[in-house]
């Protein structure tokens, strides 16, 4: 059997690195704004909101990088992660408008 | 940290038992049904023995730390010990499982 | 990634863990020794002698040195000695020249006996593994940011490991020796398993320590620009009184201690602090001791009036959130940690060290078997391998050069302390050559016996470059000193024996290849069944 890579199409190497972009760079935007999400509506002072919002930050990011090599293609991988960021994005625009950072 | 670590060495030891395969390993004949249940049961209860003794010993934030790490060096010398000193694993089960209640005195 | 969810897991474990396996095990290596890394610093820096512990005797030494040598710095830091590090530490802070600037800063160390000051040889002891295993010897912050990215992959390893694992229960006793590649993975799964929660601890808190610097957009989205009000509110500070300009004398600062031990039923002071000494508005504060709860507060003090020992401020007990961060910061420092817990947060760490060393080892074995029948390594397969060899074998040899490079280095070299470290990473740099020169297993066979001969040889090294040596460390009863002798020998007779291991199991296949190509001869690093 020869060694590996020259056997793997380029197709696969494509998708491979477009998942760990998703992972690495997605996956960061959306524990991000889940951090910040978290920390404009847990009904706690300013200092401990952020705290925690950071805290669990990490177990968001985890999730979405296993999402992104779970999922059935590279592009879902994408998709997965912009549907949540959108919809987060939102409800932390929301907590903004009313009031409540 | 000597009574929950006895406590839980002969717990995992129980729990090690308790598998149909080990009991073959180290014991030599089947087990029952029957005695899977009780070996289960038994290593069960002793974890739980240990964390409250380790947890009555020194408050909830220093108990839980010392019996986490008690757990983990406990379940590691076992799994060391049974492929070379099966039969040393077994006795020091026993004798821990003897030194309990001496330890439980002793520290009281 | 079609093939199935726990295929996915497989695939990605593999992978995270080749990638960082090599720096995660220097970070887990080192951050291990740091657990001792007092006990490190007393063997390499052995003119600091440890005394029994009188703290109130201790701060009234350091009190007096200060007042003779500082009686105008800005500022006076002390550093009270502990079990763990003997020495007496005062530091103090000169006026700066124009306000806003920060005043020159210099630190001594004191006997805590007599507060004579030590002439210890320059060293940077323990505290390079310490740093090293978050910084990686890179200029800040940029260290700090690859040790928390490898944290976040090795969570992720972590996890996929699990889910990876299909018989994680069945299997939770089984470990199969002298039955090759099987052997090695019963033995991977087993510090893996078996120390599970250790290494979720380890790894989750390392993030969490860094978390303002890598996930700061929680910070900026509540505070905007103003992040100095955040860290504020995260550690209060009881506020300090303004400079007077009117001279008043120093209360003395022992009785203090026992003042602040009462706010805190009974906790430590660690570390105390005088504002504008011989001022009128001179104020004390008295930090609590790391060691004294699980959970970290390093904000806990106790300030008071500096000419009326009067408390004037005391910190507020930590939030519920504030008090879960210091949790996890707490439980990764282990600064609670009495003896026989710190050989088991060692031991757990050397767990995780053998986790990532086992995992590297077992990745190549697995490939080169197919190779087995050509008998040539491909390109990719012998890079693993010179960074297997490099960065365990390599490592370990490194950090006894470290300690043999302290014994060895004259006492009086200006600089000694950097040429400690260059030491440390010029032998790493060789075992990585090294291992480009040598066969696999030879590479593997020498490094590991040269750190052997090393390790073995430091309690000898010891006793012929310094009077600290075992023949009278152990009578006295210095056991921080007599460990380390003991514990070098040990891990040498370890090495000693993997390197024999290496030698007698396995078998090397080379084949000749026709004259252009070189071969690379496939020597197995593991036994075959």
């Amino acid at each position: 059997m020869k060694a590996k890579l020259a056997t793997l199409p380029l197709s696969y190497r494509l998708a491979v690195t477009s998942r760990v972009l998703a992972a690495v760079f997605g996956g960061y935007l959306v524990a991000a704004l889940a951090s910040v999400t978290l920390t404009l509506w847990l009904p706690l002072n300013r200092a401990e909101a952020v705290v925690t919002g950071m805290t669990v930050s990490f177990l968001v990011y985890l999730v979405a990088v296993l999402w992104c090599f779970a999922c059935r293609t590279a592009w879902s991988a994408w998709v997965g992660l912009l549907v949540p960021s959108v919809i987060l994005a939102t409800v932390s625009g929301a907590a903004r408008g009313l009031g409540l950072a | 940290m000597l009574l929950p670590l006895l406590l839980c060495y002969c717990a995992f030891t129980a729990l090690c038992l308790a598998m149909p395969r080990h009991h073959e390993e180290l014991l030599g004949h089947k087990s029952s049904t029957r005695r899977r249940q009780g070996l289960k049961l038994v290593g069960w209860l002793l974890l739980g023995l240990s964390l409250w003794a380790a947890v009555s010993m020194k408050g909830w934030s220093f108990g839980l730390v010392d019996w986490c790490a008690v757990l983990m060096l406990s379940a590691l010398t076992l799994v060391l010990l049974l492929p070379y000193r099966p039969r040393l694993a077994l006795t020091m089960a026993g004798l821990s499982l003897l030194a309990s209640p001496v330890a439980a005195w002793a520290l009281n | 990634m079609k093939e199935g969810f726990r295929q996915a897991m497989a695939w990605l474990h593999t992978w995270t863990g080749l990638v960082f396996g090599w720096l995660l095990f220097a970070i887990f290596l080192t951050g291990t020794l740091a657990y001792f890394k007092d006990e490190i610093s007393h063997w390499m820096q052995p003119e600091i002698t440890a005394h029994p512990l009188n703290a109130e005797k201790s701060l009234t030494l350091a009190q007096h040195y200060l007042q003779q040598n500082a009686p105008d710095a800005s500022r006076w830091i002390i550093g009270l000695p502990d079990a763990r590090d003997p020495g007496l530490s005062v530091g103090w802070q000169q006026t700066p020249a124009k306000p806003g600037e920060r005043g020159a800063f210099t630190r001594k160390t004191l006997d805590a006996q007599t507060g004579v000051e030590v002439q210890a040889r320059e060293s940077m002891g323990g505290e390079f593994f310490y740093r090293f295993h978050f910084q990686l010897q890179m200029p800040y912050p940029w260290g700090r940011w690859l040790s928390t990215i490898a944290a976040m992959v090795m969570f992720v390893a972590l996890i996929t490991g699990i889910i990876t694992h299909k018989k994680i229960f069945k299997d939770f006793f089984t470990f199969r020796p002298r039955k090759g590649q099987r052997s090695w993975l019963d033995g991977h799964n087993a510090v893996a398993v078996l120390v599970l929660p250790f290494h979720l601890m380890i790894t989750y808190s390392s993030l969490v320590i860094f978390m303002s610097m890598v996930m700061p957009a929680s910070i900026l989205a509540s505070y905007g620009n103003n992040v100095r009000a955040f860290y504020d509110e995260v550690f209060p500070e009881s506020s300090i009184p303004e400079r007077a300009n009117q001279p008043a004398t120093l209360a003395p600062l022992a009785p203090l201690l026992l003042a602040a031990s009462e706010q805190w039923s009974g906790g430590h002071v660690g570390r105390i602090s005088v504002n504008n000494p011989g001022d009128a508005n001179a104020s004390v504060v008295m930090s609590r001791a790391g060691s004294d709860r699980v959970v970290n507060d390093s904000g806990s003090a106790v300030t008071f009036s500096g000419v009326s020992g009067q408390v004037i401020g005391t910190t507020p007990d930590q939030p519920m959130a504030m008090a879960v961060a210091g949790s996890f910061y707490g439980l990764h420092m282990g600064h609670f940690a009495g003896p026989v817990l710190r050989w088991l947060y060692f031991i757990c760490g050397l767990a995780g060290t053998a986790m990532i060393g086992t995992g590297l080892v077992i990745w190549l074995g697995k490939r080169q078997l197919k190779h087995i029948k050509s008998g040539v390594m491909p390109f990719e397969l012998r890079l693993v391998q010179v960074l297997n060899i490099a960065s365990m074998a390599g490592l370990v040899a490194a950090v006894a050069v470290f300690f043999w490079a302290n014994r060895l280095l004259p006492v009086n070299l200006a600089g000694r302390a950097d040429w400690e470290v260059n030491a440390f990473f010029i032998a790493w740099g060789l075992s990585v050559v090294h291992a480009m020169l040598r066969p696999g297993r030879k590479a593997w066979v020498e490094q590991l016996s040269l750190g052997a001969a090393l390790f073995i040889a430091v309690p000898l090294l010891n006793g012929l470059t310094s009077p600290y040596h075992l023949g009278v460390t152990v009578p006295e009863g210095d056991w921080a000193l007599a460990g380390f002798d003991l514990t070098c020998l040990g891990s040498g007779l370890f090495l000693a024996w993997a390197a024999r291991k290496m030698q007698r199991a396995g078998h090397t296949v080379s084949v000749q290849k026709p004259a252009r190509e070189t071969a690379r001869p496939i020597t197995l690093e593991h036994g075959t069944n």
